[in-house]
């Protein structure tokens, strides 16, 4: 007896070291006529991730989400989803998708709960009540037409409509754009929780902050070519912090020219630039002069990327 | 089946609308036809001595205006250029409008194939034209027989047989065309755009003997009135060129709209 528990146990955490990607995405490419939309683009999401995947706009995060929906269909590469060609059992795999799209745009003369409804007739499940769940985290009114909503309303009804039918993998294009602050935190705990439950999650944003909070890895894209593929933790390692300091007398124009700063600019009694290390000892450096002001902020993503950029250079 | 039901619905109220009109179209016309009949055949002597051409612009040709029928049979060319743009409309918007009114990218990443969502589509369209047709029969005999001392549902009949084919094939003209077009915004326009010239052809030739050889080229030849009245029989070689496209058009529809990326 005592025997076989052994081995089921042990099986069962083989298994769950055998990582099961639920999206492998191998040398996609998208071209529109000329233009271009992606150009190689490779990498897999792991089963129970959450997985964020970060460019600015134009970049290619929509054309690749797209083409894994079988929207369009990609020139050259394939992509899997759960381990079948998205495209050939494109029907089968989006059972278990919850897809929000980036730009909400429902039939208009529809109310909400006609909408929800309407979006659960394509799955053999039963909704109603995960609907009104949802509705209800969310603070959505179920009764009023969609017309009359605000763009954070529709965001709302976009949600509700991606999770109602319980999907193994959500997939959102942008999603926290229009959600205040509040509603944003409950979407993320409800986000967090349906991934408790081991459900999958492609997550694309401009954000930065947004996908930090969140993700376990992330995929940098930019102008259509993926950049990198990194782990959060080890992002923020790398991550820099933006300095700007004005100061009362004037100082020796490489007093902070040290190791870990970068893009040093000083301009009269403005002294600004990008710093990776220790923080203590940037804040030792800082404390020793006499300022007027400080600043400190998280680089941007257009930061992040030059940083990237200078690296694959 | 619940694109079906959702297209049902959106379309409800254009479909009323069309029916109310096409209903008014037929009463006030049967009602000039009342002021018409008491002058007898002089009605008929004055059109005669009007130009060919514009008995060619209006429709009336070698219609007896005198009878009940013969003036429903002018009549009919303007039922038919109604039903024909209500069916080339909804041909072209039914398909179009998820990617015009950006509904595709919900629509199309639910767990159903394109093929499956056309076939809904095409069969809400169906049913749709048909009540078109069935509303305009209806109304019709009811109108016309008003007037006739003969059963006249036989001859309303045919010619509405010959119209279901029309709205069938201007239909698939529509469904065609906007599974084609790269850019929704233009299905709608490019497929009126078609039947207006099909419609000008077959006036022109109307007008003008020597192009007769063209009335193959525009459906609005293949069910005429006239010929529909006088032979009560369809065409074989019309039919079979009517079957033809209806066929190519909807292969057209689905081959296209499942190959091409959808605009979003």
């Amino acid at each position: 007896m005592q025997k076989i528990i052994l081995i089921e146990i042990g099986n069962w955490s083989e298994k769950e070291n055998l990582n099961v990607n639920v999206i492998e995405i191998k040398n996609l490419t998208k071209y529109y006529g000329k233009a271009r939309g992606i150009t190689d683009v490779s990498f897999n999401v792991e089963e129970g991730e959450i997985f964020g995947f970060i460019g600015p706009n134009g970049a290619g995060k929509s054309t690749t989400i797209r083409t894994l929906l079988s929207l369009i269909y990609p020139t050259s590469g394939s992509a899997k989803i759960f381990g079948k060609d998205c495209i050939k059992y494109g029907p089968e795999v989006k059972k278990e998708i919850g897809y929000l799209p980036s730009e909400i745009f429902y039939y208009d003369k529809m109310k909400v709960i006609d909408l929800l409804k309407y979006s659960a007739s394509f799955y053999k499940k039963e909704s109603i009540k995960r609907i009104h769940e949802l509705a209800e985290i969310m603070n959505l009114d179920l009764n009023k037409k969609i017309d009359d909503l605000s763009l954070g309303n529709k965001k709302k009804v976009g949600i509700v409509q991606g999770l109602l039918h319980e999907p193994k993998l959500i997939i959102l294009d942008e999603p926290t754009s229009g959600l205040d602050p509040l509603m944003q935190q409950k979407f993320f705990d409800l986000l967090l929780a349906e991934n408790k439950k081991g459900v999958t999650i492609l997550f694309s944003s401009h954000i930065l902050s947004e996908v930090q909070r969140l993700c376990n890895r992330v995929a940098i894209i930019k102008e259509g070519r993926i950049v990198k593929v990194e782990k959060i933790s080890t992002l923020k390692e790398t991550n820099h912090k933006k300095f700007k300091i004005e100061i009362g007398a004037e100082l020796e124009k490489n007093y902070f020219n040290i190791a870990g700063v970068s893009d040093l600019v000083v301009k009269d009694k403005m002294i600004s630039f990008l710093y990776r290390g220790n923080i203590n000892s940037i804040i030792k450096k800082v404390s020793e002069i006499e300022l007027i002001n400080l600043w400190v902020e998280e680089p941007n993503l257009e930061e992040i990327f030059m940083h990237y950029y200078e690296k694959e250079a | 089946m619940n694109v079906f039901i959702r297209e049902m619905k959106s379309n409800r109220k254009s479909l009323i609308i069309w029916c109310i009109g096409i209903f008014l179209l037929i009463a006030s016309s049967m009602g000039k036809y009342a002021g018409l009949s008491a002058s007898g055949q002089s009605m008929n002597e004055l059109l005669a001595q009007m130009p060919k051409s514009f008995q060619a612009i209006m429709g009336i040709g070698t219609f007896d205006l005198s009878t009940p029928i013969g003036y429903y049979g002018v009549l009919f060319a303007y039922l038919v250029v109604m039903a024909t743009i209500h069916a080339t409309m909804l041909g072209a918007n039914i398909i179009s409008k998820e990617e015009r009114e950006k509904t595709a990218e919900f629509l199309f990443a639910k767990p159903v194939s394109r093929n499956r969502i056309i076939t809904s589509k095409l069969l809400a369209s169906f049913v749709n034209i048909l009540i078109f047709n069935f509303v305009t029969l209806i109304s019709s005999n009811f109108l016309v027989q008003n007037y006739s001392s003969q059963a006249i549902i036989g001859d309303i009949t045919i010619l509405m047989g010959g119209m279901f084919i029309l709205q069938l094939m201007f239909l698939f003209i529509g469904t065609a065309i906007a599974a084609i077009s790269k850019n929704p915004k233009t299905a709608p326009s490019l497929s009126t755009g078609t039947l207006l010239i099909t419609f000008m052809l077959s006036v022109a030739i109307d007008m003008n003997s020597r192009i007769e050889k063209l009335k193959y080229l525009t459906p609005f030849k293949y069910y005429d009135a006239k010929i529909l009245l006088f032979d009560r029989n369809f065409d074989a070689v019309y039919l079979i060129q009517s079957a033809v496209i209806i066929s190519v058009l909807f292969r057209i529809t689905y081959v296209f709209y499942k190959k091409r990326d959808l605009y979003i």
